[in-house]
């Protein structure tokens, strides 16, 4: 298995206590992949049914966030390779 | 400083690991200063004012704390920070011939100032002692003077050495008879302040001295001349005033103008230092709903500080000439709601 990549930016440098802060991470592997797998139900008679789509995900990767200060960090979004969090200065 | 760290984990256990570290920033020091250096304690009291402007010629005998003012040790003692503005203009008293002193057992002599400054035309030009005259040593005594004085106070200050170059120069400065061009005289005025600064740092200071040089900043070029980097690293701070004086100023273009020109002109060192805002104000004749200008302000620095550049860390309302509260128990009271408000806090 491939290992995962990931970078970490926050929006400034030097927050002013109460300031928003957001923290972009950007993170990918090479094993993970979205996959649709789509199910079609046939009879005896030849009968199928209307096709259902599932999707799925190879190897997912899970993100972890953590402060050194103890601030808490709260996902805002999440598009399996951007992931947009928040806290408060 | 605080430091978060981001671990990406697949299906196997393995990891990737990233981190970002940030800083946390003190609230912005609103500041004032009162009409004719006058005591502001009582206009200060109960608001968030934690920094203050003052004003002293080295040709007074009278620096620190300065004449009858038992107020800025009080106030100094509880912690609000002093920008202190030493200019080699004369204000003029009518004594600006020679002067001898004796200074901890030491006497000196020093000349008349020999310089005119703010050459506006069809005023009378005040008088300054000349960059010459610093570089020549002749003013050595005002500054012994001054450090004495200084090293009573019991606290240290901000020492900003002249109070607007840029006014300073605009029209030409003129030293024993030879006239020099604006430009000449930014460089020379260079000059003279790392002279003072060389006089002042080989000498004992008290604790959190920093320093400073003064300009109005309306003039980009003028701005860029006098703030080298080589003079930048023996400055903690960067500073320029902002005025409201026309309508259609808002609080956001004033303070950023001059900030914009330093981003864009000035080095490293420089744009490493926070920046004290010595003077801040909105004139009435233009802009008669003072208090509704002033409440733009807090959005204002926090929006610059936010930005690229030099961090915003004081600003001192200039209530006087084109600051002026009017009415005043209105604009102060505009100003302690600013104060209370967000980067204040």
């Amino acid at each position: 298995m491939a290992a995962p990549t990931a970078t970490a930016a926050l929006n400034a440098s030097v927050f002013a206590p109460g300031d928003q802060m957001l923290l972009t991470v950007t993170y990918s592997d090479a094993d993970t992949k979205p996959l649709t797998v789509t199910v079609v139900v046939t009879d005896a008679q030849g009968n199928s049914s209307a096709p259902v789509k599932v999707t799925a995900v190879i190897d997912p990767l899970t993100v972890t966030v953590t402060d050194s200060s103890g601030r808490t960090w709260t996902r805002v979004s999440d598009n399996g390779s951007v992931a947009v969090y928040r806290s408060v200065a | 400083m605080p430091r978060v760290t981001v671990q990406v984990r697949d299906a196997a256990g393995n990891t990737a690991t990233a981190a970002a570290d940030y800083n946390l920033s003190q609230p912005v020091l609103g500041g004032y200063y009162l009409s004719g250096g006058a005591d502001p304690t009582a206009d200060m009291a109960g608001g968030n004012f934690r920094s203050l402007t003052q004003y002293r010629s080295f040709a007074d005998g009278y620096i620190f704390p300065g004449y009858n003012r038992p107020w800025l040790v009080s106030l100094g003692k509880a912690g609000v920070q002093m920008n202190m503005v030493l200019e080699l203009k004369h204000y003029g008293s009518p004594n600006h011939g020679p002067q001898s002193f004796t200074v901890d057992g030491t006497s000196y002599t020093v000349p008349a100032p020999a310089m005119t400054i703010q050459q506006r035309p069809g005023t009378t030009f005040p008088r300054a002692y000349g960059y010459g005259q610093v570089l020549s040593g002749q003013c050595d005594g005002l500054f012994a003077r001054a450090l004495s004085q200084y090293r009573t106070l019991g606290f240290g200050v901000n020492i900003q050495l002249a109070s607007e170059f840029d006014t300073d120069h605009e029209f030409g400065t003129t030293e024993d008879g030879k006239t020099y061009t604006w430009a000449e005289s930014d460089a020379r005025a260079v000059q003279a302040v790392n002279y003072i600064l060389t006089w002042f740092k080989a000498r004992s200071l008290p604790a959190n001295t920093t320093f400073s040089v003064g300009l109005a900043g309306f003039d980009r070029a003028c701005f860029q001349r006098t703030h080298p980097e080589s003079l930048m690293a023996r400055l903690d701070f960067l500073q320029w005033n902002a005025y409201g004086t026309n309508a259609s100023h808002t609080a956001l273009a004033r303070f950023r103008r001059t900030k914009d020109w330093a981003v864009a002109d000035l080095g490293p060192v420089a744009l490493s230092r926070p920046v004290i805002i010595a003077e801040w104000g909105v004139r009435s004749a233009e802009i008669p709903n003072q208090a509704a200008w002033i409440a733009t302000v807090p959005a204002a620095i926090a929006q610059l500080n936010a930005e690229r550049g030099p961090r915003i860390a004081r600003t001192n309302y200039f209530n006087s000439g084109w600051g002026t509260l009017t009415p005043k128990a209105t604009g102060l009271a505009a100003l302690r709601a600013a104060y209370a408000t967000r980067p204040y806090v």
